[in-house]
């Protein structure tokens, strides 16, 4: 008996030995339908050798810098936002990437020499049609407005997207939003504007939670991410509208980490970041596509969302059409590089306050 | 003992060694033996305790990274009188250690000097693209040209800062104050003042916890010590259940439970106590994280009072009784007093767990529950800062060795027992 289990202990043992010889890649994104989605999208599809382990993190540079500086790299390749994306590349965390393939099939240009292109997604505000039977609000000023529009906000805890927001929804164009905020006046405005909402907010961290808070009827509209709403509203059959105003987009971005399987994982990125891979996301989720071929694999494939009882069409979904990007605002990673810890902290006192 | 010794010559073992140098020999072996036995121990103690506080220390106060990147124009820099604009010759050293700088030293230093003015790090990463193109001076003209913040003395003066390799910088910054371009102690700017009121909320927080942990804790001890072992064992479940339970599991709970529109506002609306607009805010700000961490640390309180009353005998509260005590006296100079060990304990170990929370904050602390914890989070993850993070740690670690060191003074570490 004993020796069977002996035998049985160092079987495992050696089986966990093989098992991590072979080069596989720890791919490492935000968890949930958006994570889901590029599985489905592209890691299910890949078959170049590599097995792919996909983990979850809350964002964030901490533990890549960590890895990297204590030489023991885990992650491979992992899906970061653009400011962290431009930091990282700086710092050296990253690996630089050949962009010739799809330099010119963006809709911005890349933020860095590191990333190769995900997706585009939105802060956006909605609501559920049912908290609102007469007028409904139509733009960020609405919003702004709890004379209008009685009744709570919800709103995330950090400052990114809230000051474009606020200096919208005061009057300034959402061009001119970045010119407007690279002045001391600038951001003071928008905190005056903030000032207005602000016994009126109730504060979310968690992408899920706004679409709750709006759900359970706690708050009357709320910001939150567009592929959040999109996902309650396709496959959950949730009765929310977007306001379709102030949308602050975001890029999104993958990178290979320095010093982990660095040929194996940009061989993965290359797979990941085509125009079909691209566009073939977009049937699990509604986010934007970064590569302008792909919006139009999408256009001619309509209906292109895939749900259990049918395809519907997702254009009206994506923060990255023609009528959204009038009123938009592109998020600006640049000038939250430089300003991000500055405005935060200062944000961090108007919460406290 | 030794003066016997030397007066009558050493005492010699058969193979005329002198018993000392034997007796020595051979405990050195059992000493070596024992050392050894503890090495794996102190060996991990070292690698995963003191290394890296040490470290943390060190980063706190570290400012070498700008020194090791542009050391020329630190010189040059130094020789400047701090008015108006820096001269030509700061401009060209610049200009050369920028454009010759290679891999990646620039952006680690640009993220320290976007510490003490935002906008470097953009500065820095446009310039050195476009420097490339120039060839020969004046430098200060085409800089300029290049990027207007270059001709903003604001950057100059922020650098001054920097000067020195080592900077207390992340420490001031811990508490709202910083250095201004000459290194005097000025006050941060009012709408970035966050870390004090942050600290006194964070004592605060854990002191009420600390207290209503005491107050719901101590009569359970009470029972579970008491009661005879059926219905303790049974007790003592009730209190370990939530014990056993995911941390956020029952955090999450308690959001269901305390939001305007969760169970026990609907219970109170239902029930005509409260009208429907009156609902209790009870989630989402400091309320929120005193009730829910008190519950997730009440265990850390009931399980060393109980192991500490448990040991009380009963005698001795009879013995008091009968010798004409009324109950309350009795409790009070009895009971009271034999189960301080176990409240310093459980006080200690709640107030010490509390304070350094982080998720329950996080979670439910909305516009005004967040703790250091949750900023040192947000700097190593977000701006990497990690100097102030490291100064945030530093403090909080300081802090507990007061609290240690005026324990150990007013109740004494020997009174402190955990069963």
């Amino acid at each position: 008996m004993r020796k069977a289990i002996k035998a049985a202990f160092f079987g495992l043992i050696s089986i966990a030995f093989v098992g991590s010889a072979t080069a596989d890649i720890t791919f490492v994104s935000w968890g949930g339908a958006y994570t889901a989605s590029q599985q489905k999208a592209y890691i299910d599809t890949y078959s170049k050798g590599s097995s792919i382990t996909v983990e979850n993190y809350n964002g964030g540079l901490g533990e890549i810098k960590a890895q990297v500086e204590a030489g023991n790299v885990t992650w491979d390749v992992v899906d970061v936002l653009p400011d962290q994306a431009i930091t990282g590349c700086d710092e050296g965390l990253f690996v630089k990437v050949d962009q010739s393939e799809f330099i010119n099939d963006m809709v911005v240009p890349p933020v860095s020499d590191c990333v190769v292109p995900q997706i585009f997604w939105a802060y956006t505000a909605f609501y559920d049609k049912a908290a609102f039977p007469g007028k409904k609000p139509k733009n960020i000023k609405d919003f702004f407005d709890v004379k209008k529009f009685p009744g709570k906000r919800g709103i995330h805890t950090w400052a990114n997207a809230l000051i474009e927001m606020a200096l919208v929804a005061d009057g300034v164009k959402a061009s001119k939003v970045y010119e407007v905020m690279s002045t001391p006046e600038g951001i003071d405005r928008a905190f005056a504007k903030l000032d207005t909402i602000k016994d009126h907010v109730v504060f979310w961290s968690a992408g899920s939670k706004p679409l709750e808070l709006v759900s359970s009827g706690e708050v009357v509209m709320a910001l939150a991410y567009n592929g959040r709403i999109g996902a309650a509203i396709l496959s959950e059959g949730k009765n929310f509208e977007y306001i379709w105003d102030a949308t602050v987009l975001e890029q999104e971005y993958l990178v290979a980490i320095k010093g982990g399987n660095e040929a194996e994982a940009l061989e993965f990125m290359a797979h990941a970041s085509t125009a079909e891979s691209n566009a073939e996301q977009a049937k699990y989720i509604p986010y934007g596509p970064m590569r302008k071929s792909s919006i139009n694999i999408i256009k001619k494939g309509e209906p292109w969302f895939i749900t259990s009882s049918g395809n519907i069409d997702i254009l009206p979904h994506m923060p990255t059409t023609p009528k959204v990007l009038k009123r938009a605002v592109i998020g600006d990673p640049v000038w939250w590089a430089d300003n991000g810890a500055e405005v935060h902290e200062r944000f961090g006192a108007w919460k406290g306050s | 003992m030794n003066q016997t010794q030397t007066s009558t010559g050493p005492i010699l073992t058969t193979d005329g060694i002198p018993l000392k140098v034997s007796l020595k020999k051979a405990e050195r072996i059992n000493k070596i033996r024992a050392f050894l036995l503890v090495l794996p121990l102190l060996a991990f103690i070292l690698i995963t305790f003191l290394v890296p506080i040490g470290d943390m220390l060190a980063r706190s106060v570290d400012d070498r990274q700008i020194n090791t990147v542009f050391p020329k124009t630190f010189e040059v820099y130094k020789k400047w009188d701090r008015q108006g604009l820096p001269s030509e010759e700061v401009y060209k050293t610049m200009f050369f250690e920028l454009k010759n700088s290679e891999g990646y030293s620039v952006g680690k230093a640009s993220t320290r000097m976007n510490y003490s003015k935002s906008g470097w790090k953009s500065l820095l990463k446009k310039s050195k693209r476009k420097f490339k193109k120039i060839e020969e001076g004046p430098f200060k003209e085409q800089m300029i040209a290049i990027d207007k913040k270059w001709a903003d003395p604001e950057y100059w003066l922020a650098l001054g800062q920097m000067v020195d390799p080592t900077t207390m910088g992340y420490y001031l910054n811990a508490v709202d104050l910083k250095y201004d371009s000459s290194k005097n102690i000025v006050q941060q700017k009012e709408n970035r003042r966050i870390y004090n009121k942050t600290w006194i909320k964070t004592f605060k927080v854990s002191l009420l916890v600390t207290l209503f942990c005491l107050l719901l804790g101590y009569p359970i001890s009470y029972l579970l010590a008491t009661l005879p072992m059926k219905y303790s064992n049974l007790l003592m479940i009730c209190v370990l259940l939530p014990f056993w339970t995911s941390l956020l599991v029952r955090t999450v709970a308690w959001m269901v439970m305390l939001q305007q529109k969760g169970v026990l506002n609907n219970l109170l609306v239902m029930s005509n106590l409260i009208a429907d607009e009156n609902r209790f805010q009870l989630m989402y700000n400091q309320t929120a994280v005193v009730i829910v961490m008190t519950q997730i640390l009440l265990p850390f309180m009931v399980l060393p009072l109980y192991s500490v009353m448990k040991t009380i005998s009963p005698t001795y509260m009879r013995a008091a009784l009968n010798l004409g005590a009324s109950p309350m006296h009795a409790f009070y100079k009895i009971y009271m007093p034999n189960s301080v060990p176990g409240v310093s304990a459980g006080c200690l170990l709640v107030f010490i767990i509390a304070i350094g929370y982080y998720i329950t904050p996080e979670l439910v602390g909305g516009k005004d529950g967040q703790m250091v914890g949750n900023w040192i989070a947000y700097h190593l993850k977000t701006t990497l800062n990690w100097g102030l993070c490291a100064s945030l740690g530093a403090i909080l670690l300081a802090m507990m060795t007061v609290l240690y060191w005026a324990y150990n003074k007013i109740v004494g570490i020997e009174n402190i027992k955990l069963g």
